[in-house]
Parts: C-alpha cells; sequence; structure tokens
C-alpha cells in the first residue's frame, strides 16, 4: 500500500448513535464503493482527531479512509 | 509541605516535534525529528529566527535563538519548517487533557510545560516513577511526541530533574539526590539563572550549582540582592510553592510588540504601530479586569540599537486610546528619526479595575471611549478579533492588532514556579 493522504469525496452515514461509516468515494473520476470494513479505530497524534477505517474490496484491496473531525474532510490516506 | 509528589512535564523539543508527527500523520516519508531540521521564522517578514530545533541539527551547533542565516550557516543542509501555532495550541491542549486524568492539580506551565501535584495519588495509581513511565508511553503512543518526566517533592526539583537528560525520559530528584545529579551541574543550568547572572557569578568563583550552595548567603545577597539569596534556596533544593490547577501565572505586567516587515522611518506608520500594538495590550489588560498605571515603549531601530521609555499615569487607565496617547508621546521623546525594525509597548503597576480612579484632566470622551472599548471587545470576542477595525488601517498593510498569537489564548513562560 502506498500513502497518499489525499482528500476525496465521499458520501458516509452518521448514524444517531454516532457511529460513522463511509460508504462512496471519488478518486479522480472513478466512484468505488466501500464494500468492507476490516478494521475501524482513530487516533490523535499531534492532538489532531482523526477516525480510521481500514477498508477491503473484491475480497483483496486493502485501503485505508481517513475522517479528520476538525476539518470534517475525509482523507484517502493508504492504498 | 512535606511528602508531596510533584511530577514535571516536558515536551522534548516541542515545536519541532509537533510538526514532525503532524507531518507523519500527514503522510510525510520524513520525520523530521531523525534529520537536521528547524523551526524558523519567515525571513522575508524578519522574523527570521530559529525557535526550536532537532537533536541532528542541535550536533550541527543550531541554537534556539540564533538568526535562520547563521543557522544555514553551520548546517547547509537544515530542513526548515514554518511556526504552526494553531497546531502548537492543540498539542499542547492534547497534552493538557491526558495530564488532567492523572491528578486534579495539574498546573500548565508554559504551552509545553506542566506540572502535576500526584499526592495522594499512590493508592489509585501507583508508584510515581512506575506511573511516570506509563504516562510518557501512553504520551508517545497517542499523540506520537516524546516527554521528559521529573519528579521530585516540590515544582523546582520536579522541573529540574526533568532537564537532566532528554529525550523520552523519566528522572527523579529528591532532596537526598541533589548532591549527586544537580550539584555538579553548571550554574546556568539552574533555573533562574541566567548568562548575566552566570558571568556574575563566575566572577565569584562559583561554576557549579554546589558552589551556589556552598557559597555565602550573604555574599550571594550583597552582589545580587534578592535575586542571590533566590538562587541559593533553589541551588539547595528549597521551594514550596503549590501546584496551581489551571493556566495560573501571577501578572506583573502585559506587552506585546512586533517586528516589522519594513523598516519605519515616518511619524505616522509608527503612531499606527503603536496604536495597533495598544489595541492588543488594552484588549488583554481590560479581558484580566486589570488596569495599568506605568506604560512603557521600546524601540529597536535597524542597527540592531535599543532604547525605551516609561511614564507613571497619573490616574490609572485601561483604555485604549489613553495608553496609546501616552505610548505615542513616549515614543516621541525616544525616537532618534533613524528607521526603526521592532517596536513594543508595554504595561505594568496592574491593579484591579473595579475602581477606577476619575480625574479632572481625563479626556471630556473619557467615559463615551471607555464605553466604546466594552463595546468593540464584545464584538470581537463574539465574532474574532478582525471583525472590528479602526479606519485608519484601512489600505495601510500594517495589522490592526499587532503582537496577539492568533485570537487563542497563547500559554507563555514565566519565571515563576
Amino acid at each position: 500500500m502506498k500513502v497518499l493522504n489525499k482528500p476525496v469525496d465521499m458520501i458516509a452515514v452518521f448514524y444517531s448513535t454516532g457511529k460513522i461509516e463511509p460508504v462512496k468515494f471519488k478518486v479522480g473520476d472513478m466512484p468505488v464503493t466501500v464494500h468492507r470494513i476490516l478494521k475501524k479505530y482513530s487516533e490523535k497524534l499531534a492532538g489532531n482527531r482523526r477516525i480510521c477505517f481500514v477498508c477491503i474490496n473484491d475480497g483483496a484491496k486493502v485501503y485505508e479512509l481517513k475522517y479528520e473531525v476538525d476539518t470534517q474532510m475525509w482523507y484517502l490516506f493508504k492504498m | 509541605m512535606q511528602g508531596r509528589i510533584i511530577m514535571h512535564i516536558d515536551v522534548n523539543s516541542a515545536f519541532l516535534s509537533w510538526q514532525a508527527v503532524y507531518n507523519l500523520q500527514r503522510g510525510h516519508s520524513v520525520d523530521l525529528r531523525g534529520i537536521p531540521s528547524a523551526v524558523g521564522g519567515n525571513q522575508v517578514t524578519r522574523h527570521g529566527i530559529i525557535l526550536a530545533r532537532s537533536i541532528p541539527a542541535k550536533k550541527c551547533g543550531v541554537k534556539t535563538g540564533e538568526t535562520v542565516w547563521e543557522a544555514k550557516n553551520k548546517c547547509p543542509n537544515l530542513v526548515l519548517v514554518p511556526p504552526n501555532h494553531h497546531l502548537y495550541i492543540k498539542c499542547s491542549r492534547a497534552l493538557m487533557e491526558v495530564l488532567n486524568e492523572y491528578s486534579p492539580r495539574v498546573q500548565q506551565y508554559s504551552i509545553d510545560e506542566a506540572f502535576l501535584d500526584y499526592t495522594g495519588m499512590e493508592e489509585c495509581l501507583g508508584e510515581p516513577v512506575s506511573l511516570a513511565c506509563r504516562l510518557k508511553d501512553r504520551i508517545h503512543k497517542e499523540l506520537g511526541f516524546t516527554v521528559n518526566i521529573g519528579i521530585s517533592c516540590n515544582k523546582l526539583l520536579a522541573k529540574m530533574a526533568s532537564e537532566l537528560k532528554k529525550p523520552d525520559r523519566v528522572h527523579t530528584l529528591f532532596p537526598e539526590e541533589i548532591r549527586d545529579k544537580m550539584w555538579p551541574l553548571s550554574v546556568e543550568d539552574l533555573f533562574m539563572v541566567g548568562k548575566k547572572t552566570a558571568k556574575k557569578l563566575q566572577a565569584m568563583g562559583i561554576f557549579t550549582i554546589g558552589d551556589i550552595a556552598s557559597a555565602d548567603p550573604g555574599l550571594l545577597k550583597y552582589k545580587l540582592k534578592s535575586h542571590g539569596l533566590l538562587i541559593y534556596n533553589y541551588a539547595r533544593g528549597i521551594e514550596d510553592s503549590a501546584v496551581f490547577p489551571g493556566y495560573y501565572m501571577p501578572m506583573k505586567g502585559i506587552g506585546n510588540s512586533s517586528t516589522i516587515p519594513f523598516d519605519v522611518e515616518d511619524t505616522r506608520t509608527a503612531r499606527l504601530i503603536l496604536l495597533s500594538l495598544s489595541e492588543t495590550v488594552a484588549m488583554r489588560l481590560r479581558y484580566s479586569r486589570n488596569c495599568c498605571s506605568v506604560i512603557a515603549v521600546s524601540i529597536k531601530y535597524s542597527d540592531f540599537k535599543c532604547c525605551s521609555r516609561q511614564r507613571t499615569l497619573l490616574t490609572p487607565a485601561n483604555c485604549t486610546m489613553d495608553i496609546y496617547k501616552t505610548a505615542a508621546r513616549l515614543f516621541d521623546e525616544a525616537w532618534d528619526g533613524s528607521p526603526v525594525r521592532h517596536i513594543g509597548l508595554r504595561v505594568t503597576g496592574l491593579d484591579s479595575d473595579n475602581h477606577i480612579q476619575c480625574s479632572v484632566f481625563d479626556h471630556p470622551r473619557h467615559a463615551g471611549n471607555l464605553q466604546l472599548d466594552r463595546t468593540m471587545d464584545n464584538i470581537r470576542s463574539a465574532y474574532g478579533i478582525k471583525s472590528l477595525v479602526r479606519a485608519c488601517f484601512i489600505n495601510s498593510g500594517i495589522c490592526a492588532s499587532l503582537g496577539g498569537i492568533g485570537s487563542e489564548n497563547w500559554p507563555v513562560m514565566s519565571s515563576t514556579l
């Protein structure tokens, strides 16, 4: 996997319980649907809170999405 | 105050390591802490000094406070990053949040330092040293930067302990360890001994902290006045101030200064800069619910010569225009007409603003000005400092409120523990 940290347009579900789930995002012009979330964790490096999602598509392509709480931006962190 | 356990938590190369962690979080492959790097001001706006440097940069001889140009000469491959004050405040707050989980008495001492009173917490959280190790590792894992923790029975010794060996260490410095760990250190390593005091001490044949501790306190007092007794006590580890929860700093004065991006050569520009500084200083003064009775202006010329003037007011004030007018008069008296690169404004002689003495010499619009200040403060606190700007600053190219650091409350270093 390569580190990209690229801001992406995202469709996500913000549940009333406080849970966040990424659903679909765009890499360039190509839409990508999130198939499965393998792992979710949050990080607070340098006091900057990010919620991280390790996802998998087609049973093989693993990538990492991050939601930055302060800026409310989604990043495709690794692919 | 016997039997206290005080910890001093100090972030290693704070500004630089915070930037390094932030960069790593954003996917940068290089850790600034592992290469010769420094946080430096912008040379174009002449704020070009080194604010923090990495350990490899330190090995190249780069010093905090020297100019970027000097640092680049010593270490040509030095990587410079600009300061990011909002990031520092975020990191500082995250650190304080963690510390507050360990004790109800945590005092933020500066943006990257805090005292934690661990007295009585042993029952719940375990031995101080093992807790400090866990805390240090937790901060590293969770927030990404390393800290030094000093443990002792008072704030002074805890602070001295955390300075011992860096980075990422826990040190103890209890009174019985002073002789071995603190006394062999050079006098400059003692808190409150700066370059000038060190020079005076060295002239007296005092070179180590141990020498201060064994010196005649009468002689120290004779040579250095009350400061001599203070450092004598510090050298013997005597200090008993309490850990004040929150961010506590006994305030003696409020000041702001700014290096101007260009040399000031005309009165109008100088007045604008003074007004801009008066805005910031007076706003901070009112926010602290104080008024001042002494106003001081300092000038640094383009050839780095400095001069300053101060005046005691007839009656204490906290009105922006009152402060500005006195500052402008002081500036006119002090200025010799040479190009100016740096102007500072400081108010001291603080007193509560509960009752302010009126004077027959007050400006007829004095009450109106006070009302105006209050209204402007309210608008600025609600909508930001830039929401309301005096018309004279429009198109002047000068910031309307110089000297402050954003709109955030910036914890600064204090000489009082």
